[in-house]
């Protein structure tokens, strides 16, 4: 049964306040995190150290905000007991956390490329990351967008572009082995460039993760269980 | 590991004759010609312990006291409906009365022991049934009182007066009583609502042990203990049911919005 958490109808007021920060804080995770993956992306393009070597700094502050976040779900579970839609936001806000801290990471690694010197000398592989950067960044929007409103059909749709990401990442890679192949004596800058391309297709998969844990907070259940299935054929008609 | 796993509540749509304890059919219960209760059907498993929960006048304590027809000491009831205990219908009019009283115990709000010894509160429901023999009745007393978790504190002093005892141990003394009689099922209603967190947890603790013996049904306005101690919750409101499955799911993915409302706390 789908279920709209409303937030601002407790009888105690400072508890409404309380879900609604909490809630605030991850999208603000999510639009710091937005933009240190653009700002990445440009430092690539551009080939710009000093922007990558502020995004590789930056991800402390993410780190800092997930640790607040989690702080936060356990005084609330300490102190509200929450219960059905609530404890279910407070359990989906945790491990959103968990998932957008480690999206921090990815970009991290991703910045690094530049601050070590290491972009690519392929336009090729250079032109495939941003591709795939550019679609991290629309799914990321999209999946920051169903989380705010908590709508499950944004969540189904923007959990689909993963695939997406996914076949561009193999395109990637295949188009990496080639240029290893024809430059083997590169290939320890190759490798780091492989490892930035993998960052790039976790960061769809955790935003998947995301997604996943939207469905869970509207219908308390999996998105891949076998009762969701029918629903998330509905909901992509 | 595996229990996490394996773990599966009976549905309350699948519980069987063998496994009901109380089967409430349409219940209705008007009091001082105000409808309490309307169409209550409800089927609550053995050895297992169901809470009842709702907002104060919900009629949740006119449920409980239907299963032992306290209801009738108010003079203007008026009762439609079958609930049936083991196989009998107790608002059957060949039904007595006391023999019920004596299979169904009840624990109230406030511990109420008798101003007499340990022993003789433990001992007064075998007495009023006409249990003499004095072996018998010690016996009794020691098990009742071991069940009830209170055994090693009063055993040196079961002749002393029952009023000495602590609030905790009073309410386990009343927990007592009602084990003496060996009851099929035990009500308490909002059993631990008088005493400090500590003593609650034993209580509960003992409410757990006690689902090897009869069957337990708790009022409670505790949203935090029903959803520790229960197996089974109903959410009554404004004397309908409106929700009953088994605790796991009612306090994380209730069906009803009615029953979020109130379990998250959005009730004005």
């Amino acid at each position: 049964m789908r279920r709209q958490i409303q937030l601002n109808t407790h009888i105690s007021a400072k508890y409404n306040q309380e879900l609604e920060n909490l809630k605030h804080s991850v999208l603000t995770m999510g639009g710091v995190l937005e933009q240190q993956l653009v700002n990445t992306l440009v430092a690539l393009k551009e080939n710009a150290p000093s922007l990558a070597e502020r995004v590789a700094l930056n991800d402390s502050r993410i780190d800092s905000m997930e640790s607040q976040v989690e702080q936060e779900c356990m005084r609330i579970i300490a102190k509200r007991n929450p219960t059905a839609g609530d404890l279910r936001l407070v359990m989906t806000v945790s491990k959103t956390a968990t998932d957008l801290e480690r999206i921090g990471d990815e970009i991290a690694r991703v910045a690094k490329l530049v601050t070590k010197d290491r972009i690519p000398a392929s336009d090729i592989v250079l032109s495939g990351m941003m591709d795939i950067g550019n679609r991290n960044v629309a799914m990321m929007r999209a999946t920051f967008d169903a989380f705010a409103r908590q709508d499950d059909k944004a969540a189904v749709i923007a959990h689909k572009l993963d695939t997406q990401i996914d076949k561009v990442y193999k395109k990637i890679i295949e188009q990496t082995a080639a240029e290893i192949q024809s430059n083997p004596q590169d290939i320890a800058i190759w490798m780091d460039v492989l490892w930035a391309i993998r960052s790039f297709e976790r960061i769809g998969d955790r935003c998947k993760n995301i997604c996943e844990y939207v469905i869970y907070l509207t219908y308390g259940r999996d998105l891949h269980s076998s009762s969701m299935k029918k629903t998330v054929k509905k909901l992509l008609k | 590991m595996f229990k996490l796993f394996e773990r599966e509540a009976l549905s309350v749509e699948e519980f069987s004759k063998e496994q009901t304890s109380v089967d409430v059919r349409h219940l209705c219960v008007s009091l001082n010609a105000k409808k309490v209760l309307n169409d209550i059907s409800i089927r609550i498993p053995k050895n297992k312990i169901t809470a009842l929960i709702g907002q104060s006048g919900c009629g949740k304590t006119t449920l409980l006291n239907s299963f032992n027809r306290m209801n009738e000491f108010i003079s203007t009831h008026e009762i439609s409906g079958e609930v049936w205990i083991d196989n009998r219908n107790i608002y059957d009019k060949r039904e007595r009365v006391s023999r019920l009283r004596s299979q169904i115990g009840m624990v109230f709000q406030r511990p109420n022991p008798f101003p007499m010894s340990i022993y003789d509160n433990v001992s007064f429901g075998l007495r009023i049934q006409g249990e003499k023999r004095r072996r018998f009745l010690d016996d009794s007393v020691e098990k009742a009182l071991r069940n009830a978790a209170l055994w090693d504190e009063v055993r040196d002093r079961l002749f002393e007066s029952a009023l000495t005892l602590s609030g905790g141990q009073q309410q386990r003394l009343m927990i007592a009583r009602a084990l003496a009689l060996e009851p099929k099922v035990l009500l308490l209603d909002e059993p631990t609502s008088a005493l400090d967190p500590l003593t609650t947890l034993y209580i509960e603790e003992l409410m757990v042990a006690l689902k090897q013996q009869c069957t337990l049904i708790i009022v409670t306005h505790n949203m935090q203990q029903a959803a520790r101690v229960s197996d089974y919750a109903a959410f009554i409101h404004k004397g309908e049911l409106i929700e009953y499955s088994d605790s796991d799911s009612l306090f994380t993915m209730p069906n009803k919005q009615q029953t979020e409302d109130y379990i998250t706390g959005r009730y004005g």
